[in-house]
């Protein structure tokens, strides 16, 4: 199933309209890129000794792509998706998260986060444990709270169903640092990590997930309206780009300037690049040993031995 | 002449898991001689896995290391490579490909390049090779064995070419990257290594086979795409990407000589012109004074303008 002649053009088309700008550049096959992430999926659990795998289904096309994809590699019984909508969630987010467990006929299980992120910032006039009366805490300590509450979720759900989180992070949110440290970043492993929300959204189309999840503004719905795009103030396509060439393809400022990139975006980019690098790393140890772990004592994860029995 | 059976083995070792990778090699290997193969090829590392980091010297083998000789015992009326990590008297580690024949080790080839840029970090694991030699084969024609990264700098084929090698063997284990939409296969790795396996093949006019392995080290997938190419340059088999199997491909060797004959490229190549250019160039790099006697004094002068070579010109007796 490779890219459409009309992908390669970046008009991708599903015969009513546009489904999603693809800039060419971008455009990847999409048969090599399911093949390797189906069997990097299927790797990484046989490897760690595990045969499930579990994620957070938010309703947006990160996930459910990495739902589809689980599925393919170990099968839909193997997969539990994991709904954890906050009380403000958007209705719309469930809708289209149980769109996918239909069409993959896997497990789900569904968590509200409400009373755990109620019970820390407060609700109904009452403080919570953070001593915080509600609506007081600003809009990133709830968004990053609620990401964590999700982890916590997730990871307890790990043990009873058995199986290993699978990350649902797109190469542009951690590039540019659009993530919760510990939060929506945490996982076992991550398939999509590599792919720009363009080739996401690519992938996910020939995958088969759901139109209705494609074409719909990416949001990180952590408060009602909210779209990454409005909040970041660029497209996704037009940063896709500006972040391909000016990573992958090492093109210098200047570079970019004569491709027709602005100059304050650029610098607005490269800034949220550097300053997220904290976010893609391993917290450093300081060096003292003779044999440091991630500086002189460099082991495969999965060495002989590392699976659980 | 009888066609020669190559067999490619494009396999997953598990990393870092010898004893294992050893019996299914001697599994693989029964499977290429009930296939009637007389050559079998087995990619770059395929009995230790490649992202072996610290793991390296776990995994280390001496050349008269019994498990190696054992695997050789099973080579009667057959030319194996294999490829693992050696460890030498001294305690150097290197990435080898061993020629096992006729029960045999008959000859070792240590990986001369050492990629250590981009994802490669193999410089900090390994000690690189410093000898290119091919190898008398029971095939009856002389063999060039190469690993990987040896294929990426040009003077190797054509130096085991002229050291009368008819047929090139490179063992890989190359991580696929670069998937794009452009590309003839969608993956910028492989249409790499097609563009050189034609190239070597077709201005050595040499056979040349490629094994590359497939399966994941940690978050890297290996491609396949094993290949074997006819001394015109011509695809003869090329194996799926990414799908474990052991593929056999029919070769005449006679082809070379007929490729020669009628495009004696080979015989045409100039060694001796890059011996001297070589030297001079060395001598440029390291800052050594140029044996001026070698170069030629007569007709157009070939040197480049300007003082230092007047000056020099002018201490001629």
């Amino acid at each position: 199933m490779s890219a459409a002649p009309g992908g390669r053009q970046g008009e991708p088309n599903d015969g009513a309209g546009r489904l999603f700008e693809l800039p060419p550049e971008l455009a990847i096959d999409t048969a090599i890129a399911r093949r390797v992430i189906v069997d990097f999926v299927r790797n990484q659990l046989r490897q760690a000794g595990f045969s499930r795998g579990l994620l957070g289904l938010s309703g947006g096309i990160d996930s459910a792509l990495v739902a589809f994809l689980t599925a393919e590699a170990i099968g839909p019984e193997n997969l539990l998706c994991v709904l954890m909508p906050y009380r403000t969630s958007s209705p719309e987010s469930v809708e289209h998260a149980r769109l996918v467990i239909e069409r993959l006929g896997c497990a789900s299980d569904l968590v509200d986060i409400s009373p755990m992120v109620d019970g820390y910032f407060g609700r109904d006039g009452q403080p919570g444990a953070a001593g915080v009366a509600e609506g007081e805490a600003s809009a990133l300590r709830r968004g990053n709270l609620m990401a964590r509450e999700r982890m916590c979720v997730l990871y307890d759900r790990s043990v009873v169903w058995g199986g290993l989180v699978v990350g649902t992070g797109n190469k542009t949110e951690s590039l540019i640092g659009y993530t919760t440290l510990f939060g929506d970043s945490a996982c076992a492993f991550n398939p999509i990590g590599d792919l720009y929300k363009s080739q996401v959204r690519q992938v996910a189309a020939a995958v088969g997930v759901p139109e209705a999840i494609i074409r719909k503004a990416p949001s990180a719905d952590l408060w009602p309206g909210q779209t990454d795009e409005a909040e970041a103030g660029f497209s996704y396509p037009e940063l896709d780009r500006l972040l391909f060439w000016m990573i992958d393809k090492r093109r210098t400022d200047e570079e970019l300037l004569a491709m027709g990139f602005s100059g304050p975006t650029v610098e607005r980019v490269k800034r949220l690049v550097a300053t997220s690098e904290f976010k893609r790393q391993v917290p450093p140890v300081a060096k003292l040993g003779p044999r440091t772990t991630g500086v002189d004592y460099l082991y495969p994860r999965r060495r002989p031995g590392s699976a659980r029995k | 002449m009888q066609p020669l059976r190559i067999a490619l083995v494009q396999f997953a070792p598990r990393l870092g898991v010898l004893e294992e990778n050893l019996a299914r090699h001697r599994e693989l290997l029964a499977e290429a001689r009930a296939a009637g193969a007389g050559l079998v090829v087995f990619p770059e590392l395929g009995l230790t896995g490649y992202q072996l980091q610290d793991l390296a010297a776990e995994v280390a083998m001496r050349k008269d290391d019994p498990r190696l000789l054992g695997l050789a015992a099973g080579t009667d009326g057959l030319s194996t490579v294999v490829s693992f990590v050696e460890e030498a008297d001294d305690h150097r580690l290197f990435i080898s490909a061993a020629l096992l024949e006729d029960g045999e080790v008959r000859f070792v080839h240590r990986k001369l390049f050492l990629p250590t840029y981009g994802l490669f970090d193999e410089r900090r694991f390994f000690a690189a090779g410093d000898r290119l030699r091919t190898v008398d084969s029971r095939l009856g024609v002389k063999l060039g064995i190469a690993i990987c990264e040896d294929f990426w700098h040009l003077g190797v084929a054509e130096t085991l070419a002229l050291d009368g090698a008819q047929l090139l063997i490179n063992v890989s284990s190359s991580p696929g990257r670069d998937l794009a939409a452009i590309h003839e296969v969608g993956l910028g790795t492989a249409v790499s290594w097609r563009t050189l396996m034609r190239t070597y093949a077709q201005l050595t006019t040499s056979f040349a086979v490629f094994c590359n392995r497939v399966g994941m080290d940690e978050t890297i997938s290996f491609w396949g795409g094993s290949e074997v190419i006819a001394p015109s340059g011509e695809a003869l088999f090329t194996a799926p990407l990414f799908d474990e199997g052991l593929y056999t491909v029919d070769v005449e060797l006679g082809d070379v000589r007929r490729e020669r004959i009628g495009l004696p490229l080979l015989r045409d190549e100039r060694p001796e012109l890059h011996l001297r250019e070589l030297r001079r160039i060395l001598a440029h790099r390291t800052g050594l004074e140029i044996d001026e006697a070698s170069e030629p004094t007569e007709g157009g002068e070939v040197g480049p303008p300007g003082a230092k070579a007047a000056g020099r010109r002018d201490r001629r007796p």
